[in-house]
């Protein structure tokens, strides 16, 4: 036998190994678990700010950690980062290439970061002496375009990319640390465990990944869907993924079971996935769609139990602020809405 | 490409392939019941401190606009 079949034939066995291993700890589904829980019941969000501002399509925005500003990425050629409670925009901040497509706030509140089809995540000061705003750092080495950039501290950030990788890079020095490649299509969307050890990706190959940050390698991953995943993140207890798709259905996966417990759809919801975000208890999930509408779904019971309407265009980005006191959404329509 | 070159460098991605499903082979794996336990446990404990699950009162929203009144 060539070594060619050989590998194949391996790479079959271990993929039913997995398949068996995942059947073996199935003793119940969460839906069952969760059977004497009762529905949360309907959440009603009000638009308390409208961010006005924008000129354009917004792709991305992103909390601060101090819960009142946030960042946001439009095809204007702006990143604005705005006092959510005034409506203030603290920074309006030029950008050298319009095509953005996502932006990211570092946990220390000094830096924030964006990128789209430049390939490029530029690094911007936003503490710097002077008080301009400043380009620090422009990391290139990407060969595809920038989906999305989270900062792990002041020195390090990782990039997701059209290019099929995801990079972990020093911000410093301008060079990549890491790079983890193994998704076979564009990563659309990254997000960085609670602990920071690990994070996820999801591409256009429909999976996701869980990877080690330190280790360099991709640790576990997830299929099920049946279209690109655009939208990633943590379950807050670092312990379950939730992914978006253009299948038109959300999905959550547990790390510690290797698979996924449930899946958020609807029969009546035929449009993709752009954005999703966990409240700070984990047990809603607010998830934005190409129909310019944000379901939001009761985690365990997999029931719609809310809806926030407001944009005029398909919600390209949401975010849960870090006390879980407000949510924000951003659209094509060029606003971005404060609610709770 | 010549298709000696072709094929080693299809051996050489099969030989990835297998080195990563042996890693993602090798993990532990736990129980759906505890995962779910653990996860219903977490919403739980938590509910109560979960602003846009529990409702905000307006006296303490950041985000309300406060109303002018009048003193009559």
């Amino acid at each position: 036998m060539g070594e060619m079949e050989q590998l194949r034939k391996e790479a079959e066995s271990l993929k039913d190994q997995i398949t068996a291993a995942r059947k073996a700890v199935q003793d119940t589904t969460l839906q069952e678990a969760a059977a004497g829980i009762t529905v949360v019941g309907r959440v009603q969000l009000k638009t308390r700010k409208t961010l006005r501002g924008h000129l354009a399509k917004i792709y991305a925005m992103h909390w601060a950690v101090d819960a009142n500003l946030c960042v946001s990425a439009s095809q204007d050629g702006k990143l604005i980062v705005w006092d959510t409670i005034t409506t203030n925009k603290v920074n309006a901040i030029p950008l050298k290439s319009s095509w953005v497509m996502t932006c990211a706030y570092a946990p220390s509140g000094n830096l924030v970061a964006c990128g789209g089809l430049d390939n490029m995540c530029s690094i911007y000061n936003l503490k710097g002496k002077d008080g301009n705003v400043k380009v620090m750092r422009e990391l290139a080495a990407h060969t595809g375009y920038l989906s999305c950039c989270r900062f792990l501290s002041d020195s390090e950030i990782i990039t997701s990319s059209g290019d099929c990788t995801c990079v972990l890079w020093d911000i410093e020095t301008g060079t990549q640390k890491t790079v983890f490649a193994g998704h076979q299509g564009d990563c659309m969307s990254l997000a960085v465990s609670p602990d920071f050890k690990f994070f996820i990706s999801g591409a256009c190959d429909f999976t996701a990944k869980l990877w080690d940050i330190r280790e360099g390698v991709c640790r576990q991953t997830f299929g099920g869907h049946e279209s690109d995943i655009n939208a990633i993140g943590f379950f807050p207890n670092g312990n379950a993924v939730i992914t978006g798709s253009d299948d038109a259905t959300c999905k959550l996966y547990d790390l510690r079971a290797d698979q996924e417990l449930i899946t958020y759809q609807d029969s009546s919801i035929m449009c993709g996935v752009t954005s999703l975000a966990p409240s700070l208890s984990g047990r809603l999930i607010l998830a934005g769609y190409d129909d310019f509408n944000v379901n939001i779904w009761d985690s365990l019971k997999s029931e719609r139990v809310g809806v926030l309407a407001g944009h005029d265009n398909r919600v390209s980005c949401i975010g849960v602020s870090a006390d879980g006191m407000a949510c924000c959404t951003g659209s094509w329509d060029s606003f971005l809405k404060i609610w709770n | 490409m010549s298709s000696k070159m072709q094929s080693s460098s299809s051996i050489a991605q099969a030989r990835r392939t297998v080195r990563q499903l042996r890693i993602e082979a090798s993990i532990e794996r736990i129980k759906i019941s505890k995962a779910s336990s653990d996860l219903m446990r977490y919403c739980g404990e938590h509910a109560k401190n979960d602003p846009l699950l529990m409702g905000v009162p307006a006296s303490e929203n950041p985000f309300k606009d406060k109303k002018p009144c009048t003193v009559l």
